[in-house]
């Protein structure tokens, strides 16, 4: 089947078996690799990217559902030398350990951002547990969501 | 920042102690990883490999021609030839007195777990060589099966490996002094029957290999989501029976490891025979149905364990008996022994015994997962340490207090047969105590609250054991593999230093360690040492990363060849500068004259002399490189208390942990934010060991049930408490700047800390937990056992 998406802002277009999942499109026709698959069954959120600015989990979705639409990988997030700052506030919070699961809550911090949310705590936590970890207990990880939120609403504020 | 140093052995200043950014995470953060399945080459086929659905079953027959008629299938291979073509799996930790069950890459004509590997096919893609599994037509004929250590080893359970007579693998007895004679004298006496559920490590990634096969060249590349390189090497070299010179491995990133990763698989040999046979780069990927039931299991145990104490609850002596389920084989760690080494914890219990039996089922073989025995026998003592208490009428913590080893009391040579180096254990409950305010709880500790849930304190203390004690002591014991750690370390005409070790990046954040304490020991800045890591080609021989014991051997390698590197630097800058070398300081990556900052030379214009070789002194060798291994003398300890307080709805059984606190001692902290995160990662999986993951295998079916992601939970971030830590810093004198390892830790303390407390939570109702994992079930039983929920108030 004949597959066009926008992925970070680049249009392809691509023939596809229509069973071939969507992260597997991403990951092995495009060559994205920092989308991974951690259980293939909507559970562990290693490969969420952002579908038309939502959350999702691309190891639920095939290929061909996504003609038509955007979708956004941790790729785009630092085109150039500099760390987008919610990566930079990963990296000094030591958000990460092995880094399996880094692109997907990057992308899950990005996804509550965009709907103008701004969480800490108990309720951030809620939020991210879409998105498993198995090496950091998720404290940093929580730590450098908060950062990056507190960070923004202060360079916000004039 | 950077300091030089009169030696690098001294204590910590300068780099060691900085809590500095990880070199590891602009490639993570940006998606840059270099995982396996990110290996993309040429021509590259995929496998999927068949396995066996029983727990027990012969292979009557394997009908493949339908499979091979698909378009786009290149390879089957099965067992018979499997086995004619392979050798067995090295153990790497051979059980002590019995011979090892070989574990071949593929089941021929009996399988004994579900999960087991009965075919592979190799195809163009990952789509097709699943299709191609769908049409193979296997013809299993189901055995009797046994799932459960303690049916195991009745008279008429069936017998896995008919050449042992039996499914009880081995018994390790161990001891010290005379415990009958201390129980005889007991004034009382307290024993259990624990039983500890079967859980999974469960990385977010799972296993995964490509095998590269050069025909001619007659070259093995193979990338494989492993610990130990150096050690898959030895071993694949082994099951192919080829020579080790002709395999690479390279493990660039790893998605984790957990202990699960430790050594070989057949996956890896599978590949890598469809590689050599096709000419071809063959990639296999474990899938999450793949990984809960063929990569290695842990903890499954059943404890029964007795205390004697005196009035004054003085702990006289202990006895512990426990089977642990290896699962069908005895994979390359094996079953734990350190439930036996570290079973009186840390306390002063002069006479004591401990017998392991290890136990054949039909499951999935078990590894050494983060903790490897710690956190069971931890459990299981601290839980009765809170029952002795009650029944002497003394505050849980008093009675640790009464029994915890002082700092004079050590070394301390446990009767597991453990020598505690050093340490403060008193100071680390204290500190734990002050952080939770376990006075003020008691002071204002209500029988129960106004909305029926009640709420209670408890502690858990432990010992972690780190690092072996030296090479000659594993080779005593027959390990196919040493205590040591090797770097090689060159300075570089950038003025900076490449390093290389066989340590693979799994998250432990070695990259980052290893550069701190290089750049430390030399002079210079960690962000200008560049970490080559995880590649058998350019790293000297080594371990790997585990058992709480990579920074502890690492440094004192990297220390070692610091020091060579900094010895020549200043003799060739001395030759140069025209100066005595004991004039010669190095720091801030420059060496100068002690005094006098004018005479100086950068170590890139250094560096960059000894490339050329042209101005050197006499007798000095070109470049500026060192290696050093380092085998450490003994092993360390680190140890701490872990609080928590729970609150408890006796109606329900369901509980919440309000607060949890962990006072520790590492030693000294090369990266305190690192020493952090590995405390969280280590509790979050003792959190999930303790309330949450439970590997269920149905007895009548011997299937396991709950093998999905789905159905199996490991926590979330809304799951787990905040973790509140205090770090004590006695440093170790066993390694080099003191370090202690960090890595179990986490995993250890946790379970018991919250029992005590649920039990804390319903006291005077005397509530027994004696099971792992802990659900609102298990405590509502409990409750129930003890006399119900109307008594509890």
């Amino acid at each position: 089947m004949n597959v066009r998406v926008t992925v970070n802002g680049e249009a392809h277009e691509r023939d596809v078996e229509p069973r071939r999942l969507l992260v597997d499109f991403l990951r092995h026709d495009l060559g994205l690799h920092g989308t991974h698959v951690g259980c293939e069954q909507g559970v562990c959120g290693m490969c969420t990217v952002l579908f038309d600015g939502e959350a999702l989990k691309s190891c639920l979705m095939l290929a061909p559902q996504a003609d038509g639409h955007e979708i956004t990988t941790v790729e785009s997030l630092a085109p150039g030398d500099d760390l987008h700052p919610l990566q930079e506030a990963f990296r000094q919070e030591h958000g990460l350990q092995c880094g399996y699961c880094t692109p997907a809550f990057l992308l899950a911090a990005l996804a509550i951002e965009r709907r103008r949310q701004r969480l800490e705590g108990e309720e951030l936590r809620a939020e991210l547990a879409g998105t498993l970890c198995r090496c950091t207990g998720y404290q940093h990880v929580v730590a450098a969501v908060e950062r990056y939120f507190r960070e923004r609403a202060e360079a916000a504020v004039p | 920042m950077s300091r030089t140093l009169e030696a690098p052995e001294s204590v910590a200043t300068g780099w060691i102690g900085a809590s500095a950014p990880r070199l590891e995470d602009e490639r993570l953060l940006r998606g840059l990883g270099r995982f396996v399945d990110d290996v993309e080459l040429p021509g590259m086929l995929h496998m999927a490999v068949g396995r066996c659905p029983y727990p027990h079953a012969r292979i009557a027959e394997v009908d493949v021609r339908e499979a091979q008629e698909i378009p786009g299938v290149e390879a089957i291979l099965l067992g018979d030839e499997v086995m004619r073509r392979t050798e067995p799996i090295t153990v790497l930790r051979p059980l002590p007195d019995v011979p090892t069950v070989p574990f071949h890459a593929m089941a021929k004509d009996r399988a004994l777990f579900e999960g087991q590997p009965v075919v592979s096919v190799v195809a163009t893609d990952r789509y097709v060589a699943e299709d191609a599994l769908g049409a193979i037509a296997v013809d299993y004929d189901p055995l009797p099966h046994v799932v459960d250590v303690e049916s195991a080893l009745q008279p008429d359970a069936p017998v896995l490996h008919p050449e042992l007579g039996t499914n009880l693998l081995v018994a390790n007895p161990r001891g010290k002094g005379d415990v009958d004679a201390a129980f005889a004298r007991a004034e009382v006496v307290v024993g259990d029957r624990f039983t500890i559920g079967r859980v999974t490590g469960l990385p977010m990634e799972g296993r995964a290999v490509v095998a590269r096969y050069t025909p001619g060249v007659r070259a093995l590349d193979v990338w494989s989501s492993t610990q130990l390189p150096h050690l898959v090497r030895m071993q694949l070299a082994h099951s192919l029976r080829m020579p080790e010179t002709t395999i690479r491995i390279m493990a660039y990133d790893v998605g984790g490891g957990f202990g699960l990763k430790l050594g070989l698989y057949p996956e890896e040999i599978l590949a890598c025979l469809h590689s050599m046979d096709l000419g071809r780069p063959v990639k296999w990927i474990e899938d999450r149905g793949e990984h809960f039931r063929s990569t290695t299991h842990g903890r499954q145990a059943v404890h029964r364990i007795e205390l004697a104490a005196d009035r004054d609850g003085r702990i006289l002596g202990m006895r512990n008996t426990y089977l642990v389920d290896a699962g069908a084989y005895n994979s390359p760690f094996g079953p734990p022994m350190l439930s036996s080494l570290m079973f009186t914890g840390p306390y002063r219990v002069p006479d004591g015994s401990v017998e392991r039996r290890v136990v054949l089922t039909n499951k999935t073989p078990v590894g050494a997962y983060r903790g490897y025995g710690q956190p069971e026998s931890n459990l299981v003592r601290e839980v009765l340490v809170d029952r002795v208490a009650r029944e002497v009428g003394l505050d849980p913590v008093e009675i640790r207090r009464r029994n915890l080893l002082h700092p004079n009391d050590l070394p301390w040579k446990s009767v597991g047969g453990a020598t505690y180096d050093s340490g403060d254990y008193p100071a680390a409950l204290e500190l734990a105590l002050a952080r939770i305010g376990y006075d003020e709880f008691r002071a204002t500790q209500p029988s129960s609250k106004d909305d029926g849930r009640h709420v209670g304190i408890g502690v858990a203390c432990f010992v972690e054991m780190t690092g072996y004690p030296g090479s000659a002591f594993l080779g005593k014991h027959r390990a196919r593999y040493g205590a040591f750690e090797s770097v090689t370390i060159r300075l570089n005409r950038a003025g900076g230093a490449d390093l290389y070790t066989g340590v693979s990046p799994f998250g432990q954040g070695t990259e980052t360690s290893f550069a701190q304490i290089a750049a430390h020991a030399i002079g210079i800045d960690p962000a200008d040492v560049v970490v080559h890591a995880g590649d058998t080609v350019g790293t000297p021989y080594n371990t790997g990363s585990f058992a709480s014991r990579t920074t502890i051997a690492g440094a004192g390698a990297i220390a070692a060849a610091a020091r060579e590197i900094r010895g020549k630097a200043i003799r060739i800058a001395a030759h140069l500068l025209g100066v005595e070398p004991s004039r010669l300081e190095i720091a801030d990556g420059v060496v100068r004259a002690t005094g006098d900052p004018m005479v100086r030379l950068s170590l890139g214009e250094v560096a960059t002399e000894a490339f050329f070789g042209h101005r050197l002194p006499e007798g000095e060798d070109p470049g500026i490189e060192a290696t050093a291994y380092f085998d450490p003398p003994a092993n360390t300890f680190g140890y701490g208390t872990a609080a928590a307080i729970v609150e408890v709805d006796p109606r329900t059984g369901e509980f919440r942990v309000e607060r949890f606190v962990m006072a520790h001692d590492c030693g000294t902290r090369v990266n305190p934010k690192l020493v952090d995160g590995q405390l969280h990662g280590g509790l979050a999986q003792g959190f999930g060991a303790g309330f949450f993951e439970e590997l269920v295998y149905d007895p009548d079916t011997g299937q396991l049930l709950n093998g999905t992601m789905v159905d199996y939970l490991m926590p979330t971030a809304a799951d787990l408490p905040e973790f509140e830590l205090e770090h004590l810093e006695v440093p170790s004198a066993v390694t080099a700047f003191g370090v202690r390892g960090v890595g179990e830790a986490g995993t250890i303390p946790p379970a018991a800390a919250v029992i005590n407390a649920i039990c804390d939570a319903l006291w005077p109702l005397p509530v027994r937990i004696s099971r792992l994992p802990v659900t609102a079930e298990a405590v509502w039983r409990a409750i129930e056992g003890a006399g119900g929920e109307a008594h509890a108030s």
